[in-house]
């Protein structure tokens, strides 16, 4: 076929375009479908390196076609993004033109970077990725100096738009009517994140440079972070002069940015506390570049009013000063990790623990209450910890919580900042005569989470079960250290009556609930199947609008109140286990005891039993349909087991339906004295609504003899020392017992069924 | 053209399991490959009628996406339909699956239509994956289930139209929110929803690039 015709093909398709403009979209489209065809599905390197070589493929790209036509927007885009799919070191050049220092691929594609049509921009954004990703320094080169500070720029501006519009919408729906809308707008700014994310991950430092300055200068400071410093409960005497102030400090930067218009709108419309913590939460779980969220930690943890109040700039100034006295003093390493994101493995060599440490050395060497960490001065920190007041609600406090966590686990945040802050500090003592190591935590900060814990375990139930968590999961990150706790004595009281607190709490729901002990376990089965996703989280909408109880919302059990009894139930038990684990990961144990029937250690079917010195009872199992079988009756003190006697060892039996006590109905028989009528249910933690019976039966013993030791099996078979708690309740005429039993604080609930008759 | 909703599709799945070549087939036949030379798409359009209304169909081919997470995102995010590829005559990419519908699940809209495509089915004699296989996948995880072959055209136009139907289904249940572009749905320009039967809706449901060339 020869290359000599698809060379005239593409000066021929030109000229069909440029004859027809403004004419037939139907034939634009023809061609582009026909370009694309073309190129995505040439093999061959070289005819691909002929096709390209008239410079005919960039004349199409310039075309002036009807954008407004859908479909030719959609073909043209695509057609783009093929092309940016062939890009490479090699054909970059057919594309980029150093000499006239032209790129029209790119620089055409980015005019559609904000689209209204979804995938029109995520095809820019595919072909942008492709473009950053060839190794090219001169194109490279241009990128920066002649796209990088506009589009980025724009880019960063409307995110900004985009924020404040989901401001408005969280501001003005407290009734959860535009869901669907708010989903959209956040789901939106977290593609945003992904794709600034996705260029600072190709790893291309000059671009990352721009790109970096220009999100914190122009987007994350000035609006995400000054967000935060509008609200201040206490010093209001404060909040005007200082709002002024800093208005009239971005005015005067105003001046000498790029895009005044833009920089004086966000100057003035700040968003809500809510939204700002909550975006900042997603920063920070998306992006880990140093340069970029180190100095946003920098920034929430460390400045001071009197540095806020002069403006961004300056900001970023003290910031910079801060690292260089830092480096100076500290043997210039946090800057070389700054810079090189490294590993700090030196450092962490510098704090070698000496093993061995009793625990009552340990206590002593907990500090005491340190107020270097307080939130003095630190007005984003102050309102992250008036967030975490829990009195009214939690609303502001799971957010939080969700920054504090994300900043704590963000790889590009260096230990050293968040030591003492976020994460336990351990240092040594060298002392006269040995070596101490002292551990300290943030007591601050613990003592509002422990307020949380025990505004949790109470009544009220203001607080939703995912902040629980959240609060949990973040205590136990500040104060385990070398894989013990370092709670001081008070802190560990508090826990303490945090966990009796719960399990009074719980206590209230035994009696209203009939089946209590069936929601006690299908809860524990629920919530071991995995711990809070913090990311999954900050991914849902739901979360930005007030807490609410009603579940005609559709949203999570665990991310609203409880509604009803029976949630109160549900959330209770939760909030047991919960307080129940952290106990438990404090004092470095592991859970022994729940779930209270653990398959393991109850019997199964066709699981061959050693019956030797076994109370077995014969009998004939009669169905409703007709069947009948032989069967031996084994009761132990948590289950009613058939057994068939085992073919090869003698002496055992096999297992061939087993039924929990809780889940058993028994009535005697009117007309027979050797029989009796049992029921045996699924238990509810396995199923859905229906209950359908595992077997309904007749029993028939050998005598009538048998037959009341079967009963008294079933009902009396309670071991004394599981009776040594109190009989909490007796429910109907059935006398259901539950008893505790307290020792370790494990509760264990058995029923006990007597017979009606 | 007038349509009274466009419909966004993906197609997903392992490469070289033919996903462009099932688009091209679909949009355009004109393109069906007389030799064993397999060319694709990456894009393409068409319109369909279901229940008497023009229904457009935009395919976009998600290719370049493997290796950043923000385009996988959006893509998944913007669409209303997806097809997810295998190959039968690889089982490996029947072993994938699981990975690629976790992501689905994980990013898209959770009304977004699944289709599960075992694709080659004219490669009878190279086949590794059982149709019981796909159709157990799918029962398992609430996927609706065709192989097709994309050289002969075996059940690619029933799997793009099927698709739409469910999608359409959903609409008319109220599931998806028209009005919010986002799920991948469109509402045409010059339709009013208070307007169902449309001019000519009837007998256009062809290819709509037929008589050129």
């Amino acid at each position: 076929m020869g290359f000599f015709l698809e060379k005239n093909m593409l000066s021929f398709f030109l000229r069909i375009m440029r004859q027809r403009s403004g004419g037939s979209s139907f034939v634009c489209v023809q061609l582009l479908q026909t370009l694309n065809i073309l190129f995505e599905n040439i093999r061959n390197e070289t005819s691909l390196y002929y096709l390209l070589s008239n410079n005919h493929v960039n004349s199409i790209i310039v075309h002036k076609f009807d954008f407004s036509d859908e479909e030719v927007m959609a073909y043209y885009i695509s057609f783009l993004k093929t092309l940016s799919l062939k890009l490479n070191v090699h054909t970059i050049h057919f594309f980029y033109n150093e000499h006239t220092n032209d790129f029209p691929l790119y620089t055409e594609a980015i005019k559609f970077f904000n689209h209204p049509e979804s995938m029109v921009r995520i095809a820019v954004r595919t072909l942008t990725l492709n473009v950053y990703k060839v190794e090219d320094a001169s194109m490279l080169t241009f990128i920066r100096d002649r796209t990088a500070a506009p589009y980025f720029s724009n880019i960063v501006w409307f995110i900004g738009k985009h924020i404040q519009e989901l401001d408005t919408c969280v501001r003005n729906d407290a009734d959860h009517q535009s869901q669907n809308r708010l989903a959209d707008l956040v789901a939106e700014h977290l593609d945003h994140l992904h794709y600034l994310n996705d260029i600072i991950c190709l790893n291309i430092t000059d671009l990352n440079q721009v790109l970096t300055d220009h999100l914190l200068h122009k987007l994350l400071i000035p609006l995400y972070i000054y967000s935060l410093s509008s609200v201040r409960r206490q010093s209001e005497s404060t909040i005007e002069s200082a709002t002024q102030n800093l208005a009239k400090v971005l005015n005067r930067n105003v001046n000498i940015t790029e895009y005044p218009q833009q920089q004086y709108e966000f100057a003035n419309g700040k968003v809500s506390c809510i939204v700002s913590l909550f975006l900042l939460s997603q920063v920070f779980l998306i992006i880990s570049h140093p340069p970029l969220v180190h100095v946003l930690a920098w920034i929430i943890l460390k400045s001071d009013r009197s540095m806020l109040e002069k403006g961004v700039d300056k900001l970023l100034e003290c910031y910079e000063a801060e690292i260089r006295r830092e480096s100076a003093g500290d043997s210039a390493q946090s800057a070389d990790v700054l810079s090189t994101d490294g590993s700090t493995s030196s450092k962490e060599n510098l704090v070698e623990e000496p093993k061995n440490i009793t625990d009552e050395e340990k206590e002593r060497l907990v500090t005491v209450p340190n107020d270097s960490w307080g939130v003095a001065d630190k007005p984003f920190l102050e309102t992250i910890f008036n967030a975490l007041d829990c009195t009214e609600n939690d609303y502001t406090a799971l957010f939080a919580l969700s920054l504090l966590y994300a900043m704590a686990n963000n790889k590009g945040v260096l230990p050293e900042l968040i030591e003492l802050v976020l994460r336990p500090k351990k240092s040594l003592i060298s002392s006269s005569t040995s070596k101490d190591v002292k551990y300290s935590y943030n007591h601050s900060l613990v003592e509002r989470i422990l307020h949380i814990v025990i505004l949790s375990c109470q009544p009220p139930c203001r607080v939703r079960l995912v902040t629980l968590e959240l609060t949990l999961k973040l205590l136990i990150q500040l104060v385990m250290c070398d894989g013990k706790n370092i709670l001081s004595e008070a802190h560990k009281a508090s826990i303490d009556s945090a966990k009796s607190l719960s399990t009074a709490l719980l206590r209230n729901f035994y009696k209203s609930e009939e089946i209590f002990l069936d929601m006690f376990e299908h809860e524990y089965c629920d919530m071991s199947k995995g711990s809070l996703n913090v990311e999954w989280l900050c991914m849902d909408s739901a979360i930005l609008l007030p807490p609410t109880g009603t579940p005609l919302t559709g949203i999570d059990f665990t991310k609203r109140l409880p509604c009803g009894e029976v949630e109160r139930a549900r959330r209770a038990i939760r909030v047991f286990f919960l307080v129940r684990d952290t106990v438990l990961t404090l004092n470095g144990e592991v859970e022994t005891q729940l779930p209270l029937t653990n398959p393991q250690t109850s019997v199964q079917i066709d699981q061959a039993l050693d019956l030797n010195n076994s109370d077995l009872i014969a009998c004939t199992v009669a169905w409703k349909d007709g069947k009948s079988k032989r069967r031996f009756l084994v009761i132990d003190i948590m289950q009613l087991i058939l057994v068939e006697p085992d073919m090869k060892k003698m002496g055992w039996g096999v297992a061939k339906l087993v039924g929990f006590l809780q889940d058993i109905e028994v009535t005697g028989d009117q007309d027979d004295s050797r029989c009796l009528h049992i029921t045996i249910h699924k238990p509810l933690s396995n199923t859905s609504a229906n209950r359908v019976p595992l077997l309904s039966a007749k029993f028939i013993f050998d005598d009538n003899i048998r037959c009341m030791a079967a009963k008294q099996r079933l009902s009396k078979t309670m071991p004394l020392q599981l009776l040594q708690g109190p009989i909490l309740w007796t429910y109907k005429e059935e006398q259901i017992l539950y008893c505790q039993n307290c020792i370790n604080g494990l509760l264990i609930w058995v029923a006990l069924k007597s017979l009606k008759t | 053209m007038s349509y009274a909703y466009l419909f966004k599709y993906i197609i997903i799945g392992d490469t070289g399991v033919g996903k462009s070549c099932l688009l091209l087939q679909f949009t355009d036949k004109r393109f069906q490959p007389v030799h064993d030379l397999t060319i694709g798409v990456e894009f393409g359009a068409r319109m369909i009628t279901i229940d008497g209304k023009q229904i457009k169909l935009q395919i976009w081919d998600t290719a370049g996406q493997e290796a950043f997470r923000s385009i996988t995102r959006s893509y998944y995010r913007g669409a209303a339909g997806a097809l997810l590829v295998y190959d039968i005559t690889r089982r490996e990419t029947f072993n994938h699956l699981t990975t690629w519908l976790d992501d689905a699940r994980q990013h898209s809209n959770s009304n977004m239509v699944i289709m599960l495509i075992g694709n080659k089915s004219d490669l009878e004699s190279r086949r590794e994956v059982k149709k019981e296989e796909g159709e157990a996948f799918a029962r398992e995880h609430g996927l609706v289930f065709m192989e097709t072959s994309a050289k002969t055209a075996a059940n690619v136009e029933e799997a793009f139209i099927n698709t739409a139907k469910e999608i359409y289904e959903k609409i008319q249940e109220g599931v998806f929110d028209i009005n919010n572009e986002a799920n991948g749905i469109k509402i045409g320009p010059q339709h009013s929803p208070t307007n169902p039967s449309l001019p000519g809706a009837a007998g256009q449901g062809g290819s709509q690039g037929g008589g050129c060339c």
